[in-house]
């Protein structure tokens, strides 16, 4: 049951996307998105939706699972897009009541739609095809200049894997102090959602207690051994290119290229 | 030569109240000296409050001494310069399971040891295997560490410490939080990482049956070693045990108490089959 909550959302299965580097991925995603932002034309958007399409098939994830991303954002597309269908100002093609439809409005709400959508489907390629642990290291090596300027670039993912690590043993906790709480009369199902939300303090403060003890037996044990921060530190599975990651440069390359070029300067 | 010696050592808790005044000072562990071989299999028992967890803090320089000293293979743990060969040569193994696994994948969390003291990435792997296969976890090292049970989680934690090549393992009360299985498979690796690698192995336990396979014992009542010797020696002194609130195995207890009612029995019997040659049935 709640031991089998998987994080983020991998999907599990092999792929030339699931192979490469994620410090490629994370590179690839926000190339795309910027990429959605700087077409203004059909032959753009074509041209983005083309290089989805070929990604999503090349990494075998069923289509299905992308759009599982898309309920999140169903609301948030709606208002973009009755918003800007409905406040644009230009031309009117036809006019309901006091709103004006105008051709600017309907191009723009459709703009939107199509870069929302892409955008969430863009970033979901990434997190389908990487484990959570790949991308905070692949998250490291891409921040690591940042440590020039003093940024604990090491400590942070340090601390998203962890975080990452403990989601599921907290989560565990919270179902076993809910149960005692339930099995001692606490109501945590009924009410309003002002006494549902005060009905969680009780939950909460045994669960923080017992998260900093965890925190300080876990810092004990790494102390014990050997963890000094990110100096000096080996790893076992490093981060190295290989010649697929540089085609996939390559590739994304092309891509801007191509967008700049046709999504921007013709029409 | 001894790999763990301590010389008087004490160890002090100070509590102090909000404004930082101390309030009272507890002493956990009280001039001990002891001295443990290398290849020994000790066992530190004592029921709770004892300081037998203190103590083992203390080989791993995870606490200082208040007053005397500890050496582990002749580095003084006051010595800051030597702090880190100190907790490499001298692995530590704590009670819960889930508190001191740090990796997602089994095989992560052995690595991170090495990864810690710099080992080169080829070396790395090699370590994970060996040290995997020492404790019988090779096969789960694709695995998520939440996904094992109590038992094969603790035996991942010892993986862990095996792969930092240390010369002697403090394991404090490994077994506590286990079921009787899992207690079993953790103390079966453990006695075979002493078998058959020769490492150190200091157990701080209050389960009995634990301790038989110990070469050495101590008892530890409020802060001071009380007893010392083979697990034969402690385990003759039923009396004395009892009046330390500690417990002594089934059989032993029943050979103690036909003694007593005038059969002729030796103390100090610790397993059933010995019982049964001195009853000649």
């Amino acid at each position: 049951m709640i031991r089998d909550i998987t994080l983020g959302q991998y999907y599990q299965t092999d792929s030339v996307i699931h192979r490469l580097d994620p410090r490629v991925k994370l590179v690839t995603t926000l190339a795309f998105i910027i990429s959605l932002f700087i077409v203004d034309n059909a032959a753009g958007y074509i041209i983005a939706g083309l290089f989805l399409a070929v990604v999503i098939k090349l990494s075998n994830v069923p289509v299905k699972f992308m759009m599982r991303g898309m309920k999140s954002i169903a609301f948030l597309l709606v208002i973009a897009v009755v918003f800007n269908l409905f406040l644009t100002q230009g031309e009117v093609v036809f006019s309901i009541w006091k709103l004006q439809i105008t051709k600017e409005g309907i191009r723009l709400a459709i703009m939107m739609a199509v870069r929302l959508v892409f955008l969430i489907m863009g970033s979901s390629v990434m997190t389908l095809t990487t484990t959570p642990n790949n991308l905070t290291d692949g998250l490291e090596k891409i921040l690591n200049p940042l440590k020039a300027i003093k940024v604990p670039v090491h400590e942070i993912s340090m601390m998203m894997s962890i975080a990452l690590r403990f989601i599921p043993i907290l989560l565990e906790e919270t179902d076993k102090i809910m149960k005692a709480q339930i099995a001692r009369g606490a109501d945590f199902e009924s009410g309003n959602l002002l006494k549902k939300v005060k009905s969680m303090v009780p939950l909460l403060v045994p669960l923080f207690i017992s998260a900093f003890r965890r925190a300080n037996d876990l810092a004990t044990a790494m102390e014990a051994r050997c963890y000094r921060g990110g100096e000096h530190r080996t790893k076992m599975k490093p981060l190295i290119y290989s010649k697929r990651d540089f085609m996939a440069y390559g590739t994304v390359c092309v891509y801007l290229a191509l967008c700049v070029g046709i999504g921007r300067m013709l029409f | 030569m001894a790999i763990i010696e301590t010389k008087d050592l004490v160890f002090e808790y100070i509590r102090r109240d909000e404004e930082g005044n101390v309030e009272g000072i507890t002493r956990a562990v009280d001039d001990v000296s002891l001295s443990v071989k290398q290849g020994d299999f000790v066992a530190v028992l004592g029921h709770n409050g004892s300081g037998k967890s203190t103590l083992a803090k203390h080989i791993n320089a995870i606490l200082y001494p208040t007053e005397g000293t500890v050496w582990v293979d002749g580095m003084n743990t006051s010595d800051e310069d030597k702090l880190w060969d100190i907790r490499q040569e001298a692995g530590m193994v704590f009670q819960n399971p889930d508190n001191q696994i740090i990796g997602q994948v089994v095989e992560e969390d052995v690595g991170f040891g090495p990864e810690n003291l710099g080992v080169p990435t080829k070396e790395i792997w090699e370590r994970v295997e060996e040290s995997l296969k020492a404790v019988g976890m090779y096969e789960f090292r694709k695995h998520s560490p939440n996904k094992l049970s109590g038992g094969q989680k603790q035996r991942v934690s010892i993986a862990g410490v095996i792969a930092m090549h240390p010369k002697c393992i403090v394991l404090d009360e490994p077994t506590a939080m286990l079921d009787p299985n899992g207690r079993k498979e953790v103390i079966r690796a453990v006695r075979a990482l002493n078998d058959v690698e020769g490492i150190t192995i200091i157990l701080i336990t209050h389960y009995m049956e634990e301790i038989i396979h110990a070469n050495k014992v101590f008892v530890m009542d409020s802060g001071k070693v009380v007893m010392e010797g083979t697990p034969r020696e402690i385990f003759s002194q039923v009396e004395k045990l009892k009046s330390l609130r500690l417990d002594v195995p089934q059989v032993t207890l029943l050979a103690h108490e036909l003694r007593k009612s005038g059969l002729d029995v030796p103390e100090g019997i610790l397993t059933t089959d010995e019982l049964i040659k001195a009853l000649g049935l």
